[in-house]
């Protein structure tokens, strides 16, 4: 009976809901936002050969420089974001506690990689790394968003009970244990990389900031301040 | 009941209502943002006939990279948000128009056709993506005026088994089969794009040169 809890147990109570209730609402609202910031991703990513149409009925460098410095840094800030919300998901509490896609860390170290690749590659000159990139985050995208829908989206469906048990994390815990550590050691073993790989092309000397260059003059106009 | 026991009560409303709650919101806030959808892509010739008047190029690219910009970027803002109208239990547990899933399908074509071809200057494509805009708006706006928003003065009669029959959580086996044909839908658009997309990349620069 309820009558038979003290104030005390009942203030506990209702502390510990707070905070259990606000951390696993929390942390359920970013696990079915990340649906939306994977989409995002992916639309910005794929979206180039619109930005680079827009960019040619532009009459004006600066403002063809300002819609791809736009577009660049949406873009990849949108990935940043995703891949920092991702990082929720390697702390084991939560994967044992809350239920979320089985393999959201593998995702997480998929859009990892894509970072990587834009890190070391150029991706915005090069097709090959571009395509690199495409495959790591529509991989990570799958990865992410197949077990969302079909799995923790799905649970009022008794004939997906099957697919549900099989991609939801709370379901298998060792399995989810496992992919989570498997996950860990290779984001690890992404950020060794990526500090060796900074580290060995930072240069010899103390880094200065690059005077902004002069405008370029015309040679009649050089001759004319020359002679000035 | 122990304490324990009212302490996970306590939790699962907490979880539970926030969610719902969220959802909800989303779901008021669309209709917003539908009609800055359609108010943004009707506005192109008010947006074309300022250009004129500036005296300076610069204003006049600024003045059309802060439409487009703008324009699109409302777009992909209302099908991520109606991203929740593919999930099975979302729209199961929540009251949500029933055509909401195929109003995101109908976004995220024009965003594929916006891809594939150039809407600002093919006439009928423009016209296409203005259907798919004004269809998108009408599957969303009917259900929620109609359904979601008349169960309080249409409760019974006809009027009553329209309002439930348009709201998700009432008329459930529709609403779920909807969702699934909007989800297949979608994935086969997106694999469209990103075909398109990484094919591109094979016979052109990727980063492009100066603007002409």
């Amino acid at each position: 009976m309820l009558a038979a809890i003290t104030q005390d147990q009942l203030t506990n109570s209702i502390v510990q809901a707070m905070v259990q209730g606000e951390q696993q609402w929390l942390v359920s609202t970013i696990a079915a936002f990340l649906p939306a910031l994977w989409t995002l991703s992916l639309i910005l990513h794929f979206s180039r050969p619109y930005m680079v149409r827009m960019i040619r009925k532009l009459t004006l460098r600066f403002a063809a420089d300002v819609w791809w410095l736009s577009f660049v840094l949406v873009r990849d800030a949108v990935m940043i974001i995703t891949f920092a919300l991702s990082f929720l998901f390697f702390l084991p509490n939560f994967a044992h506690n809350i239920p979320l896609p089985i393999t959201g860390p593998i995702a997480g170290v998929f859009m990892f990689w894509a970072l990587l690749v834009k890190l070391t590659g150029d991706v915005d000159d090069s097709a090959r790394d571009y395509r690199l990139s495409s495959a790591f985050l529509v991989a990570g995208a799958a990865l992410w968003l197949v077990p969302q829908l079909l799995a923790i989206e799905t649970v009022s469906q008794p004939y997906m009970a099957g697919v549900v048990n099989a991609l939801t994390s709370t379901s298998h815990q060792d399995i989810t244990t496992a992919i989570l550590l498997g996950s860990v050691v290779l984001m690890a073993l992404t950020g060794a990389y990526i500090f060796n790989f900074v580290i060995s092309g930072a240069p010899q000397d103390a880094p200065k900031p690059a005077r902004a260059a002069a405008p370029a003059l015309a040679d009649a106009e050089a001759a004319a301040v020359s002679a000035r | 009941m122990n304490p324990d026991q009212l302490t996970q009560g306590i939790t699962n409303a907490i979880t539970a209502g926030g969610e719902q709650m969220l959802e909800n919101t989303l779901a008021v806030m669309l209709p917003v943002l539908w009609l800055a959808v359609i108010a943004l892509h009707l506005a192109r010739p008010y947006m074309l006939h300022m250009i004129p008047r500036f005296t300076l190029r610069l204003a006049a690219d600024i003045w059309w990279i802060l439409y487009v910009a703008l324009r699109d970027l409302v777009i992909v803002l209302t099908f991520m948000f109606s991203i929740m109208f593919l999930f099975p239990d979302v729209t199961v547990a929540d009251p949500l128009p029933i055509t909401g899933g195929l109003a995101a399908v109908c976004l995220f074509a024009v965003l594929v056709i916006k891809l594939v071809r150039d809407v600002d200057e093919d006439r009928r494509m423009f016209v296409l993506t203005s259907n798919l805009l004004g269809f998108g708006a009408l599957l969303y706006l009917i259900p929620t005026v109609l359904g979601l928003q008349a169960t309080g003065t249409a409760s019974s009669g006809f009027w009553g088994r329209v309002a439930n029959g348009l709201t998700t959580s009432t008329n459930p086996t529709v609403a779920v089969a909807l969702a699934w044909f909007s989800a297949a839908a979608v994935t086969a658009l997106g694999i469209y794009a990103v075909v398109y997309s990484t094919k591109q990349t094979t016979t052109t620069r990727v980063r492009p040169d100066i603007a002409a």
